[in-house]
């Protein structure tokens, strides 16, 4: 009977609790080497600290003689995963809030929303309190990103490169203001 | 000594009585394991089945939520799909993706009872709860997000093609051989589908690329489907949308498209896109398997040959008594489950709109996917099933070598209880699937005609569309053919 009893006493022992714990959202948790919040905000801390420290970016914020307005437009994907880039950009676009280099219009998504409540105004809001129209401010810098990453895989190994790329536009003129661009390379073995 | 002779006859009474008891006992749970135990899940539920797949949902639905002592049994999962696929069939979407929550939230929150399963290695397996197959997952997802999509509800559609993806992130991660099935083309096709609709057409190129990928490289091989001509389309036509001009390129001169074949529809017109559920997922039933027991040294080996299968047990740290007992087994059957197909009854089937003739083509095989998952870990619950026939067996002679009569009847009530976990979720399709059809707004029709040889059945319906909507469309066939125990093959279970 002892076979019976050291595999019962065997399963028992490895039975264990679920846990839930909170964690600093700073603190790198790597599972399955995907990309994850760590990436996110890595990307978005150099990106800050590049536009920060930009000669050229302050060289053409000086010519245009006040601070510039940027929007923000496409970021396209080009890796084979599902990564939201909001998870940066919104970083991205906080930091520019918060360090007053440059004022934020909003982008297709939420505009849209806008002027539809602007047009309802004009019906149902009293006329003191009512938004104007053609009064939004028109933007000098369209903001673009591309990811792409690149795999090599080979039996249980794999090697993934993220390169994440954003820039600024000139509206008037398309040409580029500001470039910034971070590598994550990862190396995963199963 | 008159005392001592007293005594041992009032010490053997009392074993006798005892004896007695546990005798009585042990008939009685025999004959309820009898009573209930023998069917297995298809034949257990006899009366949703019949009802179910003669296409009477209502009364189904009727037996399936009488039941309701099933929602806190160890089938429980099986109960929530089965109530949310046949809600999904009667178009009460809100109600079925209801059910298919609690069954997300099941496989979400499951956690192993350690207790069940020691117990199942001293019974059988039907005393754990049923865990759900991994494609059982993804596609009650795949039902949910289509619930959503018919009530209009992109948003919360994306939210399941969220958790689609993390399911398929699982998938992959758990399987590090890349014959087993790792990748669920269907479902990526699905989470492009869902993430066009939503206008997102970077992510539904990504989903559509990983579709095409999948196809190409495992469900070709391990399916023998290949990359449908819908998805090829659908592919080359985000590339263009996206701006991404190496891709479309690239995918419009490897599958040698001819111009003009992935233009986006006219904006006044609306779209369809219709899946089609034929026939009827595998049900399983109980195998079993002769082993043959070789005793050398300190090792025993469990063999079958004409499986090829052979799996060797140390004995070391064993007292003598369970070596003895192990020693003896000459032979002995292991209970096991095996897939039967349900063959289809359709083999084809196309969409006529406007005089024009489309065939819909072949997404998901989900039976192939059954009997696949089955036997890619046929290694390790064959290992459970022996470590279980052979405790039993040992328990058996040790009783026997104390009680003959005793050990006799545990042998029967062993052999009673030796049973295989034939549990599934049984009202899935057969395969799945689809095509997309440009209409004009408005009103429009279509017909859908399914064929099997030379006789064909045809099915009518009528749309009214707005300009630039998709409409999410499902059919169920559930015409199936007798039963059969499909192609077994015995080197593809292995590791």
């Amino acid at each position: 009977m002892r076979i019976v009893y050291c595999l019962l006493l065997g399963l028992l022992l490895t039975a264990c609790a679920q846990t839930v714990s909170r964690v600093d959202p700073g603190q790198p948790i790597d599972l399955s080497g995907r990309w994850n919040d760590t990436d996110s905000r890595q990307v978005a801390e150099k990106m800050i600290s590049e536009l920060l420290n930009s000669p050229r970016y302050k060289e053409y914020a000086k010519e245009l003689g006040k601070r510039p307005t940027i929007i923000v437009g496409l970021i396209r994907n080009r890796t084979s995963e599902h990564i939201d880039a909001n998870a940066y950009i919104k970083k991205f676009e906080m930091a520019i809030f918060n360090s007053n280099i440059a004022d934020l219009v909003e982008s297709d998504t939420f505009r849209d929303k806008l002027r539809e409540e602007r047009a309802q105004q004009q019906d149902f809001a009293d006329p003191a309190t009512m938004a104007q129209w053609g009064k939004e401010v028109g933007a000098n810098l369209m903001l673009f990103g591309e990811m792409t990453s690149e795999t090599d895989v080979m039996n249980k190994q794999r090697v993934v490169n993220y390169i994440t790329t954003l820039f600024l536009t000139d509206m008037e003129s398309n040409k580029r203001v500001w470039y910034g661009q971070h590598e994550i390379k990862k190396y995963i073995r199963k | 000594m008159v005392r001592t002779t007293r005594n041992q006859e009032i010490h053997s009474q009392i074993i006798t009585m005892h004896h007695r008891c546990i005798f009585t006992k042990l008939v009685a749970l025999g004959t309820i394991i009898l009573a209930s135990g023998c069917a297995t899940y298809y034949q257990a539920n006899q009366s949703f089945n019949q009802d179910f797949e003669r296409g009477n949902l209502e009364s189904a639905l009727a037996t399936l939520q009488a039941n309701t002592k099933e929602a806190k049994s160890k089938r429980e999962f099986l109960y929530y799909v089965n109530n949310g696929l046949v809600l999904s069939m009667m178009s009460r979407y809100k109600e079925s993706n209801a059910y298919l929550e609690k069954a997300f939230l099941f496989g979400e929150d499951y956690r192993m009872n350690y207790l069940n399963e020691a117990a199942s290695y001293l019974t059988n397996p039907n005393v754990t709860t049923y865990r759900g197959e991994d494609h059982e997952h993804l596609m009650l997802l795949y039902y949910k997000a289509i619930n959503y999509l018919k009530l209009g509800d992109t948003q919360a559609a994306l939210v399941e093609c969220r958790r689609l993806n993390i399911r398929l992130q699982q998938l992959s991660d758990r399987y590090k051989n890349e014959n087993k099935f790792q990748r669920d083309a269907f479902i990526h096709t699905l989470m492009g589908l869902i993430y066009e609709t939503d206008k997102d057409y970077n992510n539904a190129f990504i989903a559509y690329r990983n579709a095409a990928t999948i196809y190409e490289e495992d469900y070709s091989r391990l399916f023998n489907i290949s990359v449908p001509e819908q998805l090829k389309k659908d592919l080359v036509r985000m590339a263009w949308l996206n701006g991404f001009t190496s891709e479309y390129e690239f995918y419009k001169s490897k599958w040698n498209m001819p111009e003009g074949d992935f233009e986006m529809p006219p904006a006044n017109q609306a779209e369809v896109i219709f899946f089609w559920h034929n026939g009827l997922a595998p049900v399983k039933a109980e195998w079993g398997i002769n082993f043959l027991v070789d005793r050398r040294d300190n090792w025993v080996y469990f063999y079958n040959r004409e499986l090829g299968i052979n799996f060797p047990f140390s004995l070391e740290g064993y007292d003598q008594k369970e070596k003895d007992g192990l020693a003896r087994l000459e032979v002995f059957r292991v209970a096991f489950p095996r897939y039967m197909e349900r063959p289809l009854y359709f083999q084809e089937a196309s969409i006529i709109t406007n005089g024009a003739e489309q065939p819909l083509a072949l997404l998901e095989d989900v039976n192939k996917i059954a009997f696949k998952s089955l036997q890619q870990r046929m290694h390790l619950e064959l290992s459970k099933a022996l470590i279980r026939v052979a405790l039993k067996k040992v328990t058996e002679y040790q009783v026997k070598q104390e009680d003959k009569t005793l050990g006799s009847v545990l042998g029967v009530i062993n052999a009673i209880t030796e049973k295989a976990d034939t549990r599934n979720w049984q009202t899935l399709p057969h395969s799945i699937y689809y095509t997309r059809v440009a209409v004009p707004a408005g009103q429009s029709k279509l017909t859908l005609t399914l064929k099997d040889g030379n006789r064909s059945t045809t099915h009518d319906f009528s749309y009214t569309l707005n300009k630039g909507q998709i409409l999410f469309h499902t059919f169920t066939s559930l015409e199936s053919r007798y039963p059969n125990y499909g192609f077994f093959d015995s080197d593809s279970y292995r590791d």
